[in-house]
Parts: C-alpha cells; sequence; structure tokens
C-alpha cells in the first residue's frame, strides 16, 4: 500500500473511531503493530517487554487521539508513543536490575538474531557470541542513549526524529548518539581484537 | 582544518554531518583521519541490526483483541454551537477528559480556597504590621484581638499535640499542616513583635517558632518518637503554660496585675 493511500486510510478511520466507531481502531492496530512491534523489540530487547510496549502504546494512541493533528501522519505519531512506551519500559527495567553483567551474558537471556547470511557452523557460533556481546554493549548504555542508538543505527531515523520521539532537543538526542556510539566501540574493542 | 574530532566522524558516518565538503576534503587529505574514520566504519558496520523475531499475519488482530475490551467508544459527533465540528461535545463527553476535567475543577477550588484563606489571614495579621509606636492605643483593640487569637490557636496545638494519636496518618498530616500555617502567622507577630517592648511574650514566641519549625521539618514525619522528643526537647509543656499565662494576661490585663498598655505596643 503506498504511504499516501495509508496515511489517507488512517485519517478515514480516525475520523470514524472519533465519530463513535470504536472498531475502526482495529484497523489502525492492524496496519502499524509489526512496525511497532519491531521499534519496541529493537529498544527493549525482548519479546513480552516489546509486545506490552505496542498494547500500550496503542491504548495511549486511542485516548489521546482527540489531540491528533489532522495533518500528522498517524504511523509517525504512534511510532513515536511506542518508542516512549519501550523507552519506559527499559527504565522500569533498570530499575530493577541487580546484575545488569550477569543477566546480558546469560544467551537465553536476549536471544537476538542477527543477520548473518553465509554460514557455516563455526561462522554462526561466532555470530551468536558477536551478538550476545553487542546486546550486552547494549545493555551498558542507557536508556536514553540505547533508544537514541537504536533509532539511528538500526531504524535509520534522523537526530530531529529521535529528538521528537524522546522529547529531547535535537543535539541533545545527537549527543545521546555520540555517546552511545562511544560506548559501543569501547565494549565491543575485544571483539576486534579477537576477529 | 584541525583533525576531525569522533563526533564529526559519527555525524558524518551518519550523513548529518554540518559540513560534509569540508570532512570529505579533510579525509583525502590527512591520513591519520582517514585511518580513524575507516576504523569506525567499520566498528560500526559490526554492529548489527537487531532483527526482531517475526510475527504472523495475526498478530495485530491479537493486539486488538487485547485491546477492544478496554478502550470506550467515543461519542458520537454532533453539531453543536460555535464548536461546529462537534470537537467540543467528544471532549466533554469522552470518560477520560470528563474525570481530567473534574480532577481539574477539584484542584482549582481547593487552590482557590487556599488563596482565599492565605489572603484573609494576611488580611487579619496586617494591622500588627501597621501599628506604631507613636499612636499605640488607637491600634490596641485590634492588636490584642489577633495576638489573641494566634495565642488560642497556638495553645489549642499545643494541646493537640500533647494528646495526639500520632500512629494515625489521619492525626499526624493535620497537625502538620497546622504546624505550618502556625508558623507562618508566628513569624509575622514576631517580626511586628521586634518594635516592642515585650520580653516574656518575645521570648514565648520565639520558642513557639522553635518548636513548630521543628514540627514542620521532622524528617519522619510526627510519630510517637518524634512527638516525645519535641515534648522533652522543646519542652513543650512548658511553652503551654507560658502560652496560657500570656493569654490571660493580653485578655484580661487587670488580673495579670500588668499595665493595660503593654500589650498594646505589639
Amino acid at each position: 500500500m503506498s504511504n499516501d493511500r495509508m496515511d489517507r486510510n488512517d485519517h478515514a478511520a480516525i475520523q470514524a473511531v472519533l465519530a463513535g466507531d470504536k472498531e475502526a481502531y482495529g484497523a489502525l492496530v492492524v496496519r502499524h503493530s509489526h512496525t511497532l512491534f519491531r521499534v519496541a523489540y529493537r529498544i527493549t530487547g525482548n519479546e513480552a517487554d516489546a509486545e506490552d510496549a505496542v498494547q500500550e502504546a496503542f491504548l495511549r494512541g486511542y485516548r489521546k487521539l482527540e489531540g491528533f493533528e489532522s495533518r500528522a501522519n498517524f504511523g509517525t505519531w504512534i511510532y513515536r508513543i511506542a518508542v516512549h512506551c519501550a523507552l519506559d519500559k527499559i527504565k522500569r527495567r533498570k530499575g530493577d536490575e541487580t546484575s545488569r553483567v550477569a543477566e546480558a551474558t546469560d544467551p537465553e537471556q536476549d536471544q537476538v538474531q542477527v543477520a548473518d547470511a553465509g554460514a557455516g557452523p563455526e561462522r554462526l557460533l561466532l555470530s551468536g557470541e558477536i551478538g550476545s556481546l553487542q546486546m550486552e554493549a547494549l545493555h551498558s548504555l542507557t536508556a536514553t542513549e540505547r533508544t537514541a542508538f537504536v533509532m539511528r543505527h538500526m531504524e535509520d531515523s534522523t537526530t530531529a526524529e529521535i529528538g521528537a520521539a524522546l522529547g529531547i532537543e535535537p543535539n541533545a538526542a545527537k549527543q545521546a548518539v555520540f555517546r552511545a556510539v562511544q560506548k559501543m566501540r569501547r565494549r565491543l574493542a575485544p571483539l576486534r581484537v579477537a576477529t | 582544518m584541525m583533525h576531525l574530532t569522533e563526533e564529526e566522524m559519527i555525524a558524518e558516518f551518519y550523513g548529518e554531518s554540518d559540513n560534509p565538503a569540508a570532512v570529505e576534503r579533510h579525509l583525502a587529505a590527512c591520513a591519520g583521519c582517514a585511518q580513524a574514520f575507516a576504523e569506525l566504519k567499520r566498528d560500526l558496520a559490526d554492529v548489527n541490526r537487531i532483527e526482531a523475531p517475526a510475527r504472523d499475519a495475526g498478530y495485530g488482530e491479537r493486539v486488538w483483541a487485547a485491546l477492544a475490551p478496554a478502550l470506550p467508544a467515543y461519542a458520537k459527533q454532533e453539531r453543536r454551537g460555535w464548536a461546529g465540528n462537534g470537537w467540543a461535545a467528544r471532549r466533554w463527553t469522552n470518560p477520560w477528559t470528563k474525570g481530567l476535567s473534574y480532577a481539574a475543577a477539584c484542584a482549582l477550588l481547593v487552590s482557590c480556597a487556599f488563596y482565599a484563606g492565605r489572603v484573609w489571614e494576611q488580611q487579619k495579621q496586617q494591622p500588627i504590621a501597621q501599628v506604631t509606636p507613636k499612636a499605640p492605643q488607637a491600634k490596641q483593640p485590634i492588636v490584642v484581638v489577633v495576638l489573641d487569637d494566634h495565642l488560642d490557636r497556638s495553645e489549642r496545638f499545643l494541646v493537640q499535640l500533647k494528646h495526639a494519636d500520632v500512629d494515625s496518618a489521619q492525626t499526624a498530616w493535620p497537625l502538620r499542616d497546622e504546624a505550618r500555617s502556625l508558623l507562618a502567622a508566628n513569624r509575622v507577630c514576631r517580626k511586628n513583635l521586634a518594635k516592642t517592648s515585650d520580653p516574656e511574650l518575645a521570648t514565648a514566641l520565639d520558642h513557639l517558632d522553635s518548636l513548630l519549625a521543628e514540627t514542620v521539618n521532622e524528617p519522619g514525619g510526627l510519630n510517637a518518637a518524634s512527638i516525645a522528643k519535641l515534648q522533652d526537647e522543646m519542652n513543650a509543656d512548658g511553652l503551654l503554660f507560658e502560652v496560657r499565662v500570656l493569654r490571660t494576661r493580653i485578655t484580661h490585663p487587670e488580673r495579670a496585675g500588668d499595665n493595660p498598655a503593654k500589650g498594646g505596643t505589639i
């Protein structure tokens, strides 16, 4: 579906919801839930938290639907809400964590599918280790840095978009990306030597 | 151009450099920066995208099925008055907005009541500030009434403190609020008293000020232990006695055998 057509469909659904047709929101949920799950998973690194964040995002979106500007893009808007929800999740989880290192090095704790095309058994093993180390490095970032890095590096968002999603100035978002990259490089330096 | 900083290289890598042409020219000319940039590119290229586990086509439906029961329908749009598009009607019939509106209205009401109370209290205390030594007799009745009222409140507070069931939050919070309110009033009284010469009253109000400040700022809140500490360290019983004597002297100067004009000079 083209973006323009999706926009028109989204706006028609929003009008219907605001006119009392609750079921019309279902179409918006179905249309955007995969995108929201992807970004929520990348930020939280955890399926259960990502699913919670998606539900919470659609719930918040429904409550705020009256305030949604008709000129805006619903997909972008609900995406930002999902980023917020995922960020809240990791902030809450960080507060609960007593031993981040132990958790991050547990290979079953954070199963991350690292894209790897040409794979023999050794390569797959190495790829799995790299994935674990990367996840560990991501865990070492603050919630904001991690979200900024995921959005910049994996979601290809601009710093302006990151700033808007995190509710901070673009320059602060840029700094968060810089700090994240510096920390990631430091954490992954042993990997560079090994390979 | 100076050597590139890591920040500039990171911005260049993500295509957000402030001056990409200058950065590229520098990278072409400076072997050190070119090498550092190549290392940065390699490091970041090694950081793979986290691939989210696949969700089947029915995922969105399941999310909606879980959400739908919790969502109230928006009220149907109606064209009303100036709002025209029914926005105002929706706004007030949405249960969340309605709840928020009630909460906001209550908060506004409480704020207004609080503000009105403060203004009223200040107006009551105003005459003390306006008393001048030149015309003490003219202001005396008002001053006596205001001071008597303050001492009356202080006396009641000290009695409550003495007999408080402080294990109950319902008792502890109002006590602390009353202490806070009395502290403000007491400071106005003390300030005005500084211009007069009634050492007994001044001492009592100083003592009262210390006790009230301790009560308001008690770190763990009011409880049996903190009250006992206040009673002991601040001699609350002694203060209660002092306040009662002062009240008697101010309201019935003839009994106290004092000069009636003494209280009026405050």
